[in-house]
């Protein structure tokens, strides 16, 4: 009987003298067989120790011994005992067997550990493994091979194992990469072993991405490596896109930002130039009134002033006309600018219009400036007032004379445009005919570039020019749907296109007017004036009696109806204010229609703005007389309304 | 990855683990006593897989050329067993076997013999408890030593290795305060692992009894 001190912390001894088929049992594991300690001491048969083994791992643990009996020398098994109480506990049982000269085992003894704990824990760390993906590791400096759990393997595609080559493990490496586990490490003393590698996995050959966490620990004179590997695949993968979107939403938002800024820029000239057009149009429309009342007036008095008179009052009321003209003209342009000044637009054919207008240019460009107008064959029809485009290409060609000062070359060009949305920013996409006028001359800066359009603003000297020019071509421009570029640099000349929509429709001629004598009316065709201005309208009422009409008037559209209601004869023409308190012209126009189907409609243009101008066009079957007219186009306007 | 074929249950592993450890256990002492040195062995582990799975397994672990030692056996039951070593290891070997005495030049004239005659050694031992635990009887073949890879050693080349089996064992041997790693590794077509089976049923039962309760 020999006594087995057992080893601090180990649960229990064993001593099998196996031919005597004998085992004896220490205090502890005869506790845990449920044996009587003194009975374990003086031995038990061994169905004893297997009694107290779980059944499942009876079998298991009969086949080991039966190993040792057999001739093995070792024997290291795990397997659980059931307490007497009860309890389930895992055992590992490590033991030897000593031989005689034979060969046969004669005795088995070995240690009982309580791994219950450990094995908890193994499982704790198994299951953290498997369901965090979580591999663990450890290699001791200089050897060859390193202890690996399954979940290590498996990251890797490896086959589970609990060793592996350290050679195996960093083969998985993408050539290049440094090694998981390195050969020597830094002399740093750099505790840490935080890295991402990049991987082929074994397996399936996928590349991945595996993070490598953990810690040197210094282990005498050598060290050993133990930490944990995991893939991070998908992050580095979300990670490498989050870059990709950064670097590009850098490059996005200045984008952004530019062209932002550019909007807000033409915005905000957009803006500067409708308030200017309110301005100057509220003014130039006041201004209107005034200047009839004027030039009526002057009339009146010339056509009564004959050979008898002194002749200077005639060249007095002469002088007088022609500033009253100069001044109507220049609101003229003041209201084009601010886009009041109603378009009596048609079809055009750009061609033969610039065509017809190398007289009018030759005319105002006599320096010795060469001069060529061309257009392309297939050049499309735009639809546009006629008169105020050859007014734009006029201004246009002589604000290039000014620039070239006496010597150079001036181009006009007319060509098809099919505009995209990039570039000028203000003008819709579609299609479009460009007027474009260039000139060898001096050229803008981009300040003055800036400021060109803005009324008034003028490069020239004082009296050399109204600064209104471009202004008016502007807003010409913007009133017919289209826009203004200008190209310019210092010493380099300068290129102004203007662009037109393209016309969908028919070809319509532009009517010539001809300056014939002044028409005249008769008494049987009656004409009813209605405008609140008063002056204005006994200077209207005048002129139509002059003319021999027969004339009704009222001040506003409620009078104007009633009148007319009244008549014993029909009204041929009504002519009236658009802009009126209470009623307007277009609501007088239609009541009066109502009561008189027939009834033709001429309208006085004033403050135009919402009432009769739809996109600055004349409604169709609308006819208009702008402020200030003369005695003439008064006349003629009549006359060609009641002969139709 | 999946493809290890259960071909054996958990407690006929078990039972052959134990037979295979008594193998290993009388070869070490063999050795012991023709090293004149302390041998110690590792318990094993072991794994029953296809060839093509076997090859790879040793690929993983191994990635210098093999050397092994091979000798066919019949009996109840036929196959090859292999004892493979990897290059590096297997000089180890020779010069733990033949103590330090020879020059390198001569340990590599050596090298195969030795070779032979150790895996002889651990082979014999291995397949003779087999067989007297099984109680049946096996004859062996000389051994021969080959060096390949593990598609070589593992047959997986021909073709037609598709259909055996392996019984995949892993091992240390420390000799001499030297590291020496190896497999063990038998190769069976099903038929014979058939036979092997019901063989390992009859020492469990005949082990295990009746423990019913």
């Amino acid at each position: 009987m020999m006594a087995i001190r057992a080893a601090a912390g180990s649960s229990g001894t064993w001593d099998w003298d196996i031919p005597g088929e004998r085992l004896y049992l220490d205090a502890r594991f005869s506790e845990l067989c449920g044996v009587d300690p003194e009975a374990g001491l003086a031995g038990v048969s061994t169905d004893v120790f297997f009694r107290a083994i779980h059944r499942e791992d009876r079998a298991r643990i009969r086949i080991a011994v039966a190993g040792i009996i057999g001739g093995a020398e070792l024997f290291s098994k795990e397997f659980r005992v059931v307490t007497a109480n009860g309890a389930v506990l895992w055992m590992h049982g490590r033991g030897q067997s000593e031989q005689d000269a034979d060969e046969q085992p004669v005795r088995f003894t070995g240690l009982l550990v309580d791994v219950t704990d450990r094995k908890r824990t193994e499982e704790r760390l198994r299951i953290a493994q498997s369901a965090g993906g979580v591999g663990t590791f450890e290699h001791s400096d200089g050897f060859a091979t390193m202890a690996v759990s399954d979940e290590f393997c498996r990251v890797l595609g490896l086959h589970p194992a609990p060793a592996l080559p350290v050679q195996t493990v960093n083969a998985v490496m993408i050539p290049g990469e440094a090694p998981l586990i390195p050969s020597y490490l830094p002399a740093d003393g750099n505790s840490g072993l935080e890295a991402e590698f990049r991987i082929l996995r074994a397996d399936d050959g996928a590349e991945r991405w595996i993070a490598r966490r953990g810690e040197v620990v210094r282990d005498g004179a050598g060290y050993r490596l133990i930490g944990v590997i995991y893939d991070v695949t998908k992050s580095k993968n979300l990670e490498a896109q989050l870059r990709d979107l950064n670097d590009t939403l850098e490059a996005r938002v200045e984008a952004e930002v530019v062209e932002r800024h550019q909007a807000q820029e033409s915005l905000r000239q957009a803006q500067k130039m409708e308030a200017v057009g309110h301005l100057t149009g509220g003014i130039a429309h006041d201004f209107n009134n005034l200047l009839m009342i004027i030039m009526g007036n002057i009339d009146t008095v010339r056509r009564r002033i004959d050979a008898s008179h002194d002749p200077r009052l005639r060249r007095a009321l002469d002088n007088a006309m022609k500033g009253a003209e100069s001044a109507a003209a220049l609101t003229q342009r003041l209201l084009v600018f601010s886009r009041q000044q109603p378009l009596d637009s048609r079809v055009i054919d750009v061609t033969r219009l610039l065509a017809g207008m190398s007289d009018l240019l030759t005319r105002s460009i006599t320096e010795a400036i060469s001069i060529q107008v061309s257009g392309t064959p297939d050049l499309w029809r735009v639809e546009a007032d006629a008169h105020q485009l050859e007014n734009a290409i006029l201004n246009l060609a002589v604000n290039a004379r000014d620039a070239m000062e006496g010597s150079g070359a001036l181009t006009i060009a007319a060509r098809n445009v099919t505009v995209d949305g990039s570039g000028l920013k203000a003008l819709e996409p579609g299609e479009y005919v460009a007027i474009s006028v260039t000139d060898t001359g001096s050229g803008m800066s981009a300040e003055t570039i800036d400021k060109v359009f803005d009324p008034f603003f003028t490069t020239k000297d004082v009296g050399k020019g109204t600064g209104l020019g471009l202004s008016m071509v502007y807003g010409f421009a913007q009133q017919s749907l289209g826009g203004v570029d200008i190209v310019s640099a210092v010493g380099e000349g300068t290129t102004v296109t203007l662009y037109l929509p393209r016309a969908v429709g028919e070809h319509v001629e532009v009517a010539q007017s001809t300056g014939a004598a002044v028409p005249m009316g008769s008494e049987s065709e009656a004409i009813l004036v209605v405008e609140d201005n008063d002056d204005v309208r006994a200077y209207t009422v005048g002129v139509l009696r002059e003319l021999g009409y027969r004339v009704i008037e009222a001040h506003d559209g409620a009078t104007g109806l009633r009148l007319l209601e009244k008549q014993n004869c029909d009204i041929q023409l009504l002519l009236t204010d658009v802009v009126m308190p209470e009623m307007s012209g277009p609501a007088l126009a239609e009541a009066a229609r109502h009561l008189q189907p027939e009834l033709k409609v001429l309208y006085n243009s004033g403050y135009t703005r919402d009432a009769i101008m739809r996109d600055g066009k004349l409604e169709a079957g609308v006819d208009l007389i702008a402020k200030p007219f003369t005695f003439a186009s008064l006349a003629a306007k009549v006359r060609e309304l009641l002969d139709r | 990855m999946k493809q290890v074929i259960i071909a054996l249950g958990e407690l006929e592993r078990d039972a052959l683990t134990e037979i295979v450890n008594i193998g290993v256990s009388r070869a070490a002492s063999s050795l012991r006593k023709m090293v004149g040195h302390e041998v110690h062995l590792s318990v094993p582990s072991i794994e029953v897989v296809s060839q093509r799975r076997a090859a790879r397994l040793i690929g993983e672990r191994e990635l210098d050329a093999l050397v092994a030692v091979r000798q066919g056996f019949s009996g109840a039951f036929a196959g090859r067993a292999l004892l493979i070593f990897p290059q590096a290891n297997s000089l180890e070997l020779v010069r733990a076997v033949t103590g330090d005495e020879l020059s390198p030049a001569e340990v590599l004239d050596m090298e195969d013999e030795a070779l032979a005659e150790t895996g002889n050694v651990i082979l014999n031992s291995c397949l003779a408890t087999m067989a007297n635990m099984l109680k049946r009887s096996l004859t062996m073949t000389i051994p021969e030593v080959l060096r390949g890879n593990g598609a070589t050693l593992f047959e997986v080349e021909d073709g037609d290795g598709a259909e055996g089996l392996v019984l995949f064992l892993y091992i240390d041997f420390a000799v001499r305060q030297r590291d020496i790693r190896g497999y063990i590794a038998m190769l069976m077509d099903l038929p014979a692992l058939a036979t092997l089976r019901g063989l390992l049923d009859e020492f469990i039962a005949r082990v295990v009894g009746d423990d019913d309760r």
